[in-house]
């Protein structure tokens, strides 16, 4: 018999993305197929020419906000709006907050900060914008824009943060730190990062083909996610409509390398071993992987030994998919932004494929989505991310209540 | 936190800080501020800063070459507090041995040093080999790295109560069984764009620009440096009585706002507190709304003021404040470990000293 109260459950699901604002969008447009990434020049900085995917229209906070509040911030604080919207919550302010971004507000300052400080505080402004600096500043933001007061914690662990947020929160769930917890991550496009993937040579000049033979690396986007957590009885005592269950959750470390994954994914298959085994499934359970999948070299050979090796003994491939192919690698918020489609997927039945995939990485074990959205019952799904650093977590979903 | 999960001690005690690389406690003599050096400008300017050593002098073994300043700490203060809990990573599961970093700022100097790169190329002549060690994530992940650790490794911040969120974080993985071993970090480093920042914003000290002790009532001095604790669950320590615990934390609490006496009186169950170990973000429990939450929480029972080195360390001192508090407590018994913030926000851990 599952315990009402160490089961946690997802109430609400907040996005903002390339589609625009909220789950909804979003899933039209990835059933459609549509692909945000465009080509943009002199466009996030004089000199670069590439790939991204944008968010194009945003509505403005009010102004005093807007001063206060990094673009980081404005996205958190948007898909926040939205999760709280559409989980029916009236009881939001009691909750806990975990925010994940690796740029924070780096969004708000530019290369004269480090060349004479204090004559960029000094400008207009200047001060107040590089306060959203510290990466902890999108939690406080969303507390203080919802005035919320549990407690808040700011995560920043590379491109895996807005799934360690998840897990994260619902560990402060489960220790009765907060009735209700908001998790997610934001990042937007800056300058910041897409000259450094640059500079590493990480960034495909083409829309990226996660997982195929012929990848490239990978392309950036911008976009945050926020989901409602509670357990399931509390969601139950105020009536609440489950949206998914989290079954399991796993972070672990590489213990490799600063940016390169180790070679056979053993970190991630430890982490999907970890998080199948709280969620008490074996890998014939899982129907679908969202897979990391960010169309480097190096990742995806690594994911896919990860795949091979966590799903030995599966009766059939494990069918997987990179969603990065629709509007590129949202980098803090991808972990987030990845759980909710993989919550999308669960509740609508429908398995994205990953784009532009014509020659996959030969995988036996990995049955790649390609072509077409397949349509099947999906009781449980998973969802793993990675980063810099070899840091990896998976969160494993599923349908309905517990 | 429920108290139906197993307590969790503090095994182990590493730092980095204006005193330099020390396992266990610090010592009790004030420090001075140090005069930097190293950026142009009008004047003397001080600061508590971590003085020069080498790393693999403390460390052996340690190769710290393209690593700022914060990740060698992080990598030195983990290693001292790993040798002060006698943990001997050749006999532990790596696998179970997670890592909670806690920052305000993260690899600040490297951002800087990115930017710099930035103002004299353009964006796109950036240097490829700084820019992954300026995510706040780089020292902890080095930490796993160095030492082998394949189990959780996070990095948190909060804008008042970073140590305590980590130190939180930690214990509720080890009570929820994700891992057996954790090391919690939290430390910032002094940085020329940081510092002009809390100086444009009229937030420092006099004392930051004249020694005269008279000059220190208003603001406060930055600080730097990093603090470390190795945690581990109370009934791996009953199974090993050789081991020292400084420390049993038995409970946490942390919220931005909301009702902090109550909920730490719940806490308490009813009783009071031998000790009250105050932390802080540049407002001492003496002149702050701390005081009144002290007062009604403690009694007349003693209470430890924050660290005058630690208070400019934003929300990262809690571990500073806390280590020089076990290195000199005059009590033992129930304690309680807090933290208030302006906006009636608190951080409380209750502690049992030994």
């Amino acid at each position: 018999m599952t315990d009402p109260h160490k089961t946690i459950v997802v109430t609400g699901v907040g996005v903002v993305s390339p589609y625009g604002i909220g789950l909804d969008r979003l899933q039209t447009g990835m059933l459609s197929g549509k692909c945000c990434l465009e080509r943009t020049k002199d466009d996030v900085y004089p000199g670069f020419e590439g790939m991204t995917a944008k968010i194009r229209e945003l509505p403005p906070l009010a102004e005093d906000l807007n001063a206060r509040y990094s673009r980081t911030d404005q996205l958190a604080v948007m898909a926040t709006q939205d999760a709280i919207a559409n989980s029916d919550n009236s009881t939001f302010r009691e909750s806990g907050i975990v925010m994940a971004s690796t740029l924070g507000g780096l969004t708000e300052i530019d290369a004269g900060i480090a060349k004479d400080p204090a004559a960029w505080y000094r400008r207009p402004g200047g001060l107040l914008r590089a306060a959203s600096y510290p990466f902890g500043h999108v939690a406080d933001a969303v507390g203080e824009h919802f005035k919320i007061c549990g407690p808040r914690c700011g995560i920043s662990v590379a491109c895996a943060s807005g799934a360690v947020a998840i897990g994260l929160a619902a560990n402060m769930l489960l220790e009765g730190a907060a009735p209700m917890m908001l998790a997610g991550g934001s990042d937007p496009l800056c300058p910041f990062t897409l000259s450094g993937f640059s500079a590493l040579r990480a960034l495909d000049p083409d829309p990226c083909t996660p997982f195929d033979q012929n990848r490239k690396g990978l392309n950036l986007g911008e976009g945050a996610a926020v989901l409602v957590l509670e357990t399931l009885a509390a969601a139950e005592a105020r009536d609440a409509k489950v949206l998914a269950v989290l079954h399991g959750w796993g972070i672990t470390n590489d213990a490799f390398h600063p940016t390169a994954p180790q070679e056979e994914g053993s970190g991630l298959a430890d982490c999907i071993g970890i998080s199948m085994e709280m969620a008490k499934v074996s890998g014939d359970d899982i129907g679908y992987v969202n897979a990391h999948g960010t169309g480097t070299p190096l990742n995806d050979r690594a994911e896919a030994n990860a795949y091979e090796s966590a799903f030995r003994g599966r009766k059939r491939p494990i069918p997987v998919s990179s969603t990065k192919s629709y509007f590129g690698h949202c980098l803090g918020a991808a972990g987030a932004l990845e759980a909710a489609i993989t919550i999308m997927a669960i509740r609508s039945g429908a398995l994205l494929p990953t784009l532009r995939l014509t020659n996959p990485i030969d995988s036996p074990g990995v049955e790649w989505l390609r072509g077409e959205v397949r349509r099947q019952p999906l009781p449980l799904a998973m969802s793993a991310s990675s980063g810099f650093g070899g840091t990896n977590t998976v969160l494993i979903f599923g349908s309905g209540r517990a | 936190m429920t108290s139906s999960l197993p307590p969790v001690a503090i095994t182990g005690i590493g730092s980095v800080s204006p005193y330099g690389p020390l396992a266990g406690t610090i010592p009790q003599n004030p420090i001075e501020p140090a005069t930097l050096t190293n950026w142009k400008g009008n004047g003397e300017r001080r600061a508590f800063l971590v003085p020069a050593f080498r790393a693999a002098e403390v460390v052996p073994g340690l190769k710290t070459r393209r690593l700022d300043r914060l990740s060698v700490w992080a990598l030195v203060a983990s290693s001292l507090a790993l040798r002060d809990a006698g943990i001997d990573l050749n006999q532990v599961d790596r696998s179970r041995v997670a890592v909670v970093f806690a920052t305000a700022f993260g690899c600040v100097e490297l951002t800087e040093a990115f930017y710099l790169s930035a103002a004299a190329n353009g964006w796109s002549g950036t240097d490829p080999i700084t820019f992954p060690e300026t995510l706040a994530s780089a020292p902890a992940s080095h930490v796993s790295m160095f030492h082998g650790l394949r189990g959780p490794n996070i990095t948190v911040s909060n804008k008042y109560f970073a140590g305590e969120s980590a130190m939180m974080q930690a214990a509720i993985m080890l009570r929820q069984r994700q891992a057996d071993v954790g090391i919690v970090l939290a430390g910032d480093a002094v940085s020329r764009s940081m510092y002009s920042w809390y100086e444009e914003a009229g937030l420092l000290s006099q004392a930051c620009y004249n020694s005269d002790p008279a000059s220190e009532a208003e603001g406060f001095i930055p600080g730097e440096g990093v603090a470390a604790l190795v945690m581990e669950p109370s009934e791996h320590i009953h199974a090993r009585p050789d081991r020292r615990s400084y420390a049993v934390i038995n409970s946490g609490r942390w919220a931005a706002g909301g009702q902090g006496a109550k909920i730490i009186r719940e806490m308490l169950g009813g009783s009071v507190p031998s000790l009250t170990i105050c932390s802080g973000n540049g407002a001492p429990c003496a002149t702050s709304s701390t005081s009144a939450l002290v007062r009604e929480i403690g009694g007349d029972n003693p209470v430890i003021l924050p660290q005058a080195f630690a208070q400019g360390l934003a929300g990262t001192g809690a571990l500073f404040h806390l280590i020089a508090a076990l290195s000199n407590r005059p009590v033992s018994g129930q304690a309680i470990f807090l933290a208030t913030a302006r906006d009636n926000g608190f951080a409380a851990l209750l502690l049992e000293l030994p």
